[in-house]
Order: C-alpha cells, then sequence, then structure tokens
C-alpha cells in the first residue's frame, strides 16, 4: 500500500461498494417503505378471494310429494399448470396418475416451437391432458379444467394424494339429477351457463347477484322459476395458495337454499300416460306423439307427455357438442315440447269451438236440423248460377249422415252440418268467419296459454287480412268451411285444445294450465298455494255448453269415439283427424289411393260426463283416423286414472251410465 | 506458529459471516419448510443439511485460516490444472439440473465444482497479478491473466452457468483494478468488452436473452417468467418496516413466490423481517466487503492483498447480482446470495474464501496497524 495508484484505487473499489449497498437500501426503502401499502394490496390480492358459494337449488317434487330432481355433488379436476414439477419425469408421473384415474390419455407435450410454426387448431387434440393443457393455457397459475363430472371414486383418490400430486386440484360443484330423466324433461327443463346471448340481463340483475359462470335455468320449470328455485348465493372469504388452493376460510355468508316445488304433476300417472302414448304411437306408426291431463276444475296439469323425448341429465355438468348435435338434428325435434310448442290443425276437435258458437249466436238450436248428403256444392262467388262452376265439399262420410242436429254433429262429427252453420249456405245465413274467430280467441286459441313452461306457440286463428298477406287472395267461403271444422290455416297446439275441452267440461271457464302446485321452503312450509287462474269466463248459455257437452257424450256412446266407453265411467269426447299437407323426399305431396293427405289423429275427452275431474287431449302426428287410434290412449290413461284397470290403487270413482 | 498475529484475527469478519449464515438457515427454514413439506430422513432436510454445510465449512475455514496462505502461491500451477480437469470432468460425466450441467454425483450429496473454482482462480490470479510495481510497466502479466482466464470461463458458461461465468470475470476484472495494472493497460477492457458482448449476445441461450428484455423492456414477457420477478416485488414491498414476521410471510409461505430458499431468499428475508432485517442485511454485507478491503490494506505482500481484494470483489459482485435481481434492479441471473442462500457447495467455498482472507490477516507484518 506504499503506492498512491493503489490507493487510489482501493479508495475508488470502496466507495464503489459503498455506492452499490446504499442504492440497494435506497431500493428497499422505496420498495418496503414509500411503495409498501401498495405492495401489501397486492399481496392481498394474491391470496384473498371472494368466492359466491352456491345456494342450494330448489328440489322439485310431483303432487304427492315424489321428489324429480335433486342437487348431487360432481367433481372437476383442474390443472395448474405452473404448480407442476419441472422436472420432465416427475411430471409426467403426476399426469400419468391423474390419466390413470380419469381414465384420459395423457398424451405428449407439444414443443413450444411446433406450438409457434406449425400450429393446427382443427388438430389440436382435445382429448389427452397434455393437449388440453396445451390448448388451454392462460398462465402458470391459471387451473385449466381437464374433466368435469368425474367419477366420485376417482376423485376421493385424488384428493387423498393430493401432496404428491403437486398442481392437481379437485372441486366439487353440484349438479342437478333429475331422477325421472326423459318421462319429465320436457316440464322439468334442465339448468347450464348463461348463454353469453343473455349474459348481461343477467349480470344487469342485481337482486339476483348473477356471476358468469352461474348455472341457471335453461328450459321448462328450471327456466320459469327461476327466481324460485334459486336462492341467495353466500359469499365466502378466503386465502388461497398460488395453486388457487383454500388454505383459510376468513369469513363466510351462509347461502339461502332456494325454495322447492311442488308441481301438478302425477308421476305415476304421467309415467302410465307415457306408456300408453308409446303403445298408442307404435300402433299408429307415428313419431310424435302427445297426451295431457288436466284437472278442468282448477287448470292443474296432471300429466303432460310429448314424444320423442331426452334425457336431461345429458345437460347437467354440460352437454357434450355430439349430444347436442344429435338432439338438435332429430327431425322429431326430441326437445321441442310438442305439447305446448307443436301447432298443428285441430281438425273435428275444433267443432268443440263452431258447436258453442252456432249455438251461442242462435244460428240454430237444439232441434235445428241441417241435411249432410256426403257432398256440399258450393256456387261460384262469380257465377252463382252455373252450378258447373260449384266446388264440391266433402263430409268425411262420403255417403252423408242425412238430416242432423247439433249433438248428432257432434256425435257423427258431421263436416257439412258444420260448414253449413259456419259459412252459411242457401238460405242459412252461417256464423261467418269473423265470429268464429272472436270465438276461437275466446276459448284461447291463437295465444299463449301463459303455463309455466318455454317454447309455448300460440297457435294460428288467421283473419282475412292474414290470407290476403300471406297468399294474395281474399277469404272466400271455402276458407270459413275449413275453419269451421278445424282445418285449413287454423292451427293448434295440443295444450290448446285441450284448454279447450276443460271449458266446454266445467262449463265456460278458461283457466290458465298451470304446472306448479305449491312453492314451499326448505322445512315444507308452504310459502305459495294453488290459486286457479281464470284468463276468461266465456258469456255463453249453461244450456249451449251442455248441447256440447251432451254431443260429445252422445260420441262416445254411440258415434265417432265408441272407443271410449269404459264400463262404470261416463266418458264425453270429441275426435278429430286433421289432414296436413306433407312431402315426400321428392316434393311431391303425400297421399293415399284415395287421393285423401295424411291426417294427424287427435282425440279429447273430459270424464266423468257429470262432473267432470279430468280432461284429456291425445294427439298421434300423421296417426291417421283419431278414432282409431288416439281414441284407445286416453280409454286406457282413463281407465287406470279412474282405478278401473285393476292396476291402480287409487279409489274408482263410481258414476251413473 | 508463534509468528501468527493473533491479535489480529478478524473476530468482526467472523461473526458477520456466522451472522449471516445462520439468518440464512433460518430463512431457509421459513422458506424451504412450507404447508406442504413432509416429513423425511433427517438427511433430506434441508434445514439440517444447511447446518452440517456450515460446521463443515467452519472447520475448513479455521484450517485455511491457519495455513500460512503464502503456501498456494507456489502450487498456483497444479491448483490451476486441477480446477481445469475437474471442469473438464464435469462436462464430460457431471449431472443435469435446471438445465445445466454443473453437478458432480457424490453419494449423498452433489458438487458444484464451479464454485470451488471461483476460490482456485482468484489463488491463480493473485499470483499471476501480484508482481513488482515494475513488472506492471509491461501488458504481458496483465495478457497473461486474460489468457489464464480463458479456458475455465469457458468451461463454466458452457454447463451454461453464465451467472458463475461472469462472478470470474468480474472477479478477474476487479484484482485487475486492484493490481495496480496500468490505467492504460486497463482501457484494452472496454474495448475487449464491446467487441466480445455481441459476441456473447448472439451465442445465449434464449432464456438469458428473455430475462435481459424482461429487465430492459417492461411488458416483455414470451415465456411467463416475470411472475416471479414481480412475485419477488410484492414480498418485498409487502415488508413493511418490521415484516409480516418470521414465518409469516403470505408470499413465501403460500409459495406465491418461488425459489424461496435460494435465489430469492433475501425477498423472503425482506418480506419477513422488513425493511429492518433486510438493511441490516444489506449492513452485514456492506461489513464483510468492507472487512475484506481492510484485510487487503494490511496485507503483508501483493500476493496476500490481491486474494483479499479476489475475495472482495467476489462477494460484492455476488451480493450486489443477487440482491439487485431480487429487487428488480438487475435482469435475472441464477446466483445465490453468498452465506444466505442454501447450497453447500457456494456456503463451502465462500467459507474458504474468508478463510483465506483470515490467513492473510493472521500473518500482517504490523499488528499495531490494525489499530489505525
Amino acid at each position: 500500500m506504499n503506492d498512491a495508484s493503489t490507493r487510489l484505487r482501493f479508495t475508488l473499489f470502496r466507495l464503489l461498494a459503498i455506492a452499490a449497498f446504499v442504492v440497494i437500501g435506497a431500493r428497499l426503502w422505496e420498495l418496503q417503505i414509500v411503495s409498501s401499502d401498495q405492495y401489501l394490496e397486492s399481496a392481498d390480492a394474491n391470496r384473498f378471494r371472494l368466492l359466491p358459494t352456491d345456494a342450494p337449488r330448489g328440489i322439485i317434487y310431483d303432487r304427492y310429494g315424489r321428489m324429480l330432481v335433486r342437487n348431487v355433488a360432481s367433481f372437476t379436476v383442474s390443472v395448474v399448470p405452473g404448480g407442476l414439477p419441472q422436472d420432465a419425469a416427475e411430471r409426467q408421473r403426476v399426469l400419468s396418475r391423474v390419466g390413470e384415474l380419469l381414465q384420459m390419455q395423457v398424451g405428449s407435450r407439444p414443443q413450444i416451437a411446433e406450438e409457434a410454426t406449425g400450429s393446427d387448431p382443427a388438430a389440436a387434440d382435445t382429448t389427452s391432458i397434455e393437449g388440453i393443457l396445451a390448448l388451454r393455457y392462460n398462465g402458470p397459475y391459471n387451473p385449466v379444467r381437464i374433466a368435469t363430472d368425474v367419477d366420485r371414486q376417482a376423485a376421493l383418490i385424488l384428493e387423498e394424494e393430493h401432496p404428491e400430486l403437486p398442481g392437481v386440484l379437485v372441486e366439487t360443484e353440484p349438479i342437478r339429477h333429475y331422477l325421472e330423466g326423459a318421462l319429465t324433461a320436457h316440464i322439468l327443463g334442465y339448468v347450464g351457463q348463461i348463454p353469453a346471448s343473455e349474459l348481461d340481463s343477467y349480470l344487469a340483475d342485481a337482486e339476483q347477484a348473477y356471476a358468469s359462470d352461474d348455472m341457471v335455468g335453461l328450459s321448462g320449470v328450471e327456466y320459469t322459476q327461476e327466481r324460485v328455485l334459486r336462492g341467495v348465493p353466500g359469499q365466502k372469504h378466503i386465502e388461497v395458495d398460488v395453486y388457487q388452493r383454500e388454505v383459510a376460510v376468513l369469513a363466510s355468508s351462509e347461502p339461502e337454499a332456494g325454495s322447492n316445488l311442488i308441481l301438478t304433476l302425477d308421476v305415476e300417472l304421467q309415467r302410465y300416460v307415457e306408456e300408453a302414448l308409446s303403445k298408442g304411437m307404435r300402433a299408429a306408426g307415428s313419431e310424435v306423439g302427445v297426451a295431457i291431463a288436466m284437472d278442468p276444475r282448477t287448470g292443474e296439469v296432471l300429466s303432460m307427455v310429448s314424444l320423442p323425448s331426452y334425457d336431461n341429465n345429458l345437460f347437467s355438468g354440460g352437454i357434450s357438442y355430439s349430444d347436442f348435435a344429435r338432439l338438435n338434428t332429430d327431425p322429431n325435434h326430441p326437445l321441442l315440447n310438442h305439447a305446448v310448442g307443436g301447432q298443428y290443425p285441430p281438425g273435428s276437435t275444433f267443432k268443440l269451438v263452431s258447436a258453442t258458437a252456432v249455438l251461442e249466436d242462435q244460428i240454430v238450436d237444439r232441434s235445428t236440423m241441417l241435411y249432410c248428403g256426403g257432398t256440399l256444392w258450393l256456387p261460384n262467388k262469380y257465377a252463382p248460377d252455373d252450378r258447373s262452376l260449384d266446388q264440391p265439399f266433402y263430409c268425411w262420410h262420403r255417403s252423408g249422415h242425412g238430416a242432423l242436429n247439433i249433438v248428432g254433429a257432434l256425435l257423427q262429427s258431421c263436416d257439412i252440418y258444420f260448414y253449413q252453420a259456419v259459412g252459411g249456405f242457401e238460405d242459412l245465413v252461417g256464423l261467418t268467419y269473423t265470429r268464429l274467430a272472436e270465438y276461437a280467441a275466446e276459448f284461447g286459441f291463437g295465444q299463449r296459454t301463459g303455463i309455466e313452461l318455454t317454447g309455448e306457440a300460440t297457435g294460428l286463428v288467421p283473419d282475412d287480412r292474414w290470407k290476403r298477406q300471406n297468399y294474395g287472395e281474399n277469404w272466400v267461403t271455402g276458407d270459413t268451411y275449413n275453419a269451421a271444422i278445424g282445418q285449413g290455416y287454423i292451427l293448434a297446439t295440443p295444450l290448446q285444445v285441450v284448454s279447450m275441452c276443460s271449458t266446454v267440461a266445467n262449463g265456460g271457464t278458461v283457466l290458465r294450465p298451470q304446472v306448479v302446485y305449491q312453492v314451499t321452503d326448505s322445512e315444507g312450509r308452504v310459502l305459495q298455494g294453488y290459486m286457479p287462474v281464470v284468463s276468461r269466463q266465456l258469456d255463453t248459455d249453461p244450456e249451449d255448453l251442455a248441447l256440447v257437452r251432451r254431443g260429445m257424450r252422445e260420441a262416445v256412446q254411440y258415434g265417432t269415439a265408441w272407443g271410449a266407453q269404459i264400463a262404470n265411467l261416463s266418458v264425453a269426447g270429441k275426435t278429430g283427424s286433421a289432414e296436413y299437407a306433407a312431402w315426400d323426399e321428392e316434393g311431391n305431396l303425400i297421399v293415399d289411393e284415395f287421393g285423401y293427405m295424411p291426417t294427424h289423429a287427435w282425440f279429447t275427452c273430459f270424464a266423468p260426463y257429470e262432473d267432470p275431474e279430468i280432461a284429456l287431449v291425445i294427439f298421434l302426428e300423421g296417426g291417421g283416423e283419431g278414432s282409431q287410434t288416439a281414441v284407445p290412449v286416453a280409454a286406457d290413461i282413463l281407465k287406470h286414472y279412474f282405478g278401473l284397470d285393476g292396476t291402480s290403487e287409487r279409489p274408482a270413482t263410481v258414476t251413473a251410465p | 506458529m508463534n509468528r501468527l498475529a493473533w491479535r489480529s484475527f478478524d473476530w468482526v469478519l467472523l461473526l458477520t459471516m456466522l451472522a449471516l449464515t445462520g439468518l440464512g438457515i433460518a430463512m431457509i427454514y421459513s422458506g424451504y419448510e412450507s404447508l406442504y413439506t413432509e416429513p423425511g430422513p433427517l438427511w433430506d432436510n434441508t434445514v439440517f443439511r444447511q447446518a452440517f454445510f456450515a460446521a463443515v465449512g467452519l472447520v475448513l475455514y479455521l484450517i485455511v485460516a491457519l495455513i500460512d496462505y503464502r503456501v498456494w502461491r507456489g502450487l498456483s500451477r497444479w491448483l490451476y490444472l486441477g480446477v481445469l480437469v475437474v471442469l473438464g470432468v464435469v462436462r464430460v460425466l457431471g449431472r443435469t439440473e435446471f438445465g445445466a450441467t454443473s453437478w458432480l454425483s457424490g453419494g449423498l450429496f452433489g458438487v458444484q465444482p464451479s464454485e470451488l473454482a471461483k476460490v482456485v482462480i482468484t489463488l491463480v490470479l493473485a499470483r499471476q497479478l501480484g508482481l513488482d510495481r515494475e513488472d506492471l510497466e509491461s501488458p504481458a502479466p496483465f495478457l497473461l491473466s486474460i489468457l489464464l482466464l480463458i479456458p475455465p470461463v469457458a468451461l463454466i458458461y458452457l454447463q451454461p452457468d453464465f451467472g458463475t461465468a461472469l462472478i470470474v470475470v468480474l472477479l478477474w476484472i476487479g484484482m485487475v483494478f486492484l493490481s495496480g495494472v496500468r490505467w492504460r493497460h486497463l482501457l484494452v477492457l472496454p474495448i475487449v468488452g464491446a467487441i466480445v458482448a455481441p459476441l456473447i449476445w448472439f451465442r445465449l441461450e434464449d432464456y438469458m436473452r428473455d430475462r435481459v428484455l424482461m429487465f430492459v423492456l417492461p411488458g416483455y414477457d414470451p415465456s411467463g417468467a416475470s411472475f416471479n420477478i414481480r412475485q419477488a416485488l410484492i414480498s418485498i414491498g409487502s415488508g413493511g418496516w418490521l415484516g409480516k414476521g418470521f414465518r409469516q410471510g403470505t408470499q413465501s409461505q403460500l409459495e406465491f413466490l418461488r425459489v424461496r430458499h435460494t435465489d430469492f431468499i433475501f425477498s423472503v428475508l425482506a418480506e419477513e423481517l422488513g425493511f429492518l432485517g433486510a438493511s441490516l442485511t444489506v449492513l452485514a454485507f456492506a461489513i464483510l466487503v468492507l472487512r475484506l478491503l481492510r484485510i487487503a490494506r494490511l496485507a503483508r505482500d501483493d500476493y496476500g492483498r490481491l486474494i483479499a481484494a479476489g475475495v472482495a470483489t467476489m462477494i460484492l459482485s455476488q451480493t450486489v447480482i443477487n440482491l439487485g435481481m431480487n429487487a428488480n434492479l438487475l435482469p435475472v441471473t441464477g446466483l445465490p446470495l453468498p452465506l444466505v442462500s442454501y447450497g453447500g457447495s457456494s456456503l463451502i467455498s465462500t467459507y474458504i474464501a474468508l478463510g483465506l482472507a483470515q490467513s492473510v490477516i493472521l500473518r500482517r507484518t504490523d499488528p499495531e496497524a490494525a489499530l489505525l
């Protein structure tokens, strides 16, 4: 140290060292003292999570308390990429174990270079664990969901082995388990994630506090009763580690379970109705069928079956693309509830409206006789005198019914009687279509009933303007004739038809069909009881409706619906065979050897005649003659319902014949 | 041995070293023994291993302190050849960990020869540069030191262990500077640097380049590696004045911070012990470096002076690089914090290096000067 230069150098070096430590000290001051709050906030943001805890969704029961849906725990397995071991062999061991338990392929880890250059999204591997990890990678510490609805046993093993499986997360989430599956799918519906298109409106509902990954009802009662079933989600303030695993719960507020629903449905009746309907469909060669049973005194829907149906459990925990594609492209639309969403010409069942209307407007009375010769020749509007231009309108019974009064016309389901009474003929001034349409609207046609189900259609009761807009033609008498017998442009849902039948049966009260019987809390206290909802009271003479009922009763006793004769039960009903246009693969209109178009089979009825307690509608798409195919289904159901087939435990209601 | 100036023994150096080692063991316990650590054999216990290494290191420290450092001067050639052979063997037979082949397996524990190489290179450079004034007039010894440096640095760099190679180069620069090499000769340094830097840049592994770019360009993060840098800042910053308490650091205990017991142990310390603990730690390192420079000043010969200067440079550069990385003042380099970070090779090598410095001060000529 005798050299001045060296001394200087040591001094410089010492200063450099001191300066370096001072800079570090200053930096520590800046981080730990000046900006400490901000970093403390970041540290808290790392570890604290405010998580909503799902409220248990309400349970749904049938009217006798039989459970239809409950919540079961479903296990989800996620992987935190950054939590996996860095050592390739260790990582392989962890993923192999997971793959073994979940029965998934581990796959190979895509090379980063390959990803960047030759990435082909179509070739993306979505079945192996490594494939999913590569595809959904979103930062090292964002868990990637690799399997949902995992087998319980496998999930428990994974949970148990978690110290040896770093980076693997097992979570539970409740999913809906529909005990009856397809049997009640169209009524209960299903739940799923909020659709992207409706996300904003759900999130805007501050009162319900929805989160973007919440499960909500998407169809059926699950959708319409969402607010009742949902409950109030709780909150959980937790501390997590870097792998997003819960380390501690700091605070929590309990969720409030959703209310339970008791439906008007009788699930055992539903099961029987489904069997009877599918038997009838097989016999009729029909691929789509509907059966609805409703209490005409209250509007309670006791049973509603639409076939084909689907297993709504497929939607719990997320439906697979292939399952959804299969259901969605099925030509018979199993996802559609045909009972409320199918629109068909109601055919002769509509004569109940026509009959009520012509009696009420005093076009005819109980004794007015009109003649049916099998064919009605309607004079040309512009050349009434040139009978060669007359247009023929046929009765279904080509040889004619002869002279009939209103009861006879209903019992024989005579078309020509109603052509004349509604459309007028020769000296008889008819009801006019305008009045018929008004009565149809009174009965609820052309509008939704308001049942608590999704996918309800309005049906169609057109007016003359509608025809001009859609066909560019004026409304003619022929259109009125067709409308009088439920053909032509008129369309109705099976629910509207059974509602009409109920209205006739109960003496003129249009009741809203309902499927929700009661809302109860988790202790079973009734929060909301059943209240019939009167949509309208028809301003009709009770005598007139009595005549219509009489026609229906006689149709069973002596007429088209004779197949519904049941010992010890007085049934009244109206058949229908509604012609519809269908085309074959080459685009030709399908007609049979006599030139007739195919028909839907209808039957609507109520029983007992004297004091109705059940109204039914049976619909078989393309099922042919209602009297031959739909009536036996109804008879089968009624026998069972009234305990007349020896299988039901329900006491028989014995009525006078 | 009666010529040993025991009064000169640098107790401050020893106690600072032991204090930092103890602090390190405590922080390893805090950072490594996490929620999910399972009990295993004692030998696998990281805390136990570090304490064991410290004990071994302390024995070696005392032995090295007792041996007259001038012994090494004569062995310089053999030491140098030995280092090259061992680094060569690593290159051929070594074990790969964290992407670098820098380990030799040795039964229960592996050895990282590059750590020991730093100490040996210090001795070799001290011999090469510790010459008389007149000899330094010629650039020859200086240039020869470069030639001596290249083979070991290349072998370490190729492992690849960029951090240690960098430390060896900084060690050389520090020793050259303090040896009294002429200023005009030192001008070669920036010129060589300007030529070598681009070569190195394009020879760097991708991840190393990413680390530098990540540091220079905010938001540049192709591999998601900035996560840990960010977490380190949060750890340090959230510590505040007094910290969250021993083993109470949320960042470390919940594993938001990675490599807690090695490269980022200072972040754990700063989080749990706060500004107070962190700045005292920095102060301890400053004391260590200044004490080493004091030894250099008091050394009886140039060889001893340069050994102490080399050890000071080594500890200073490694500490600054590691702390700078923790505080995001410098890019990420995988270098441990001397004495504190977990790692047997690093700890024992540092003990030996400090033992050499102790040996130098024990053999000073003028004990009275120490009091000045």
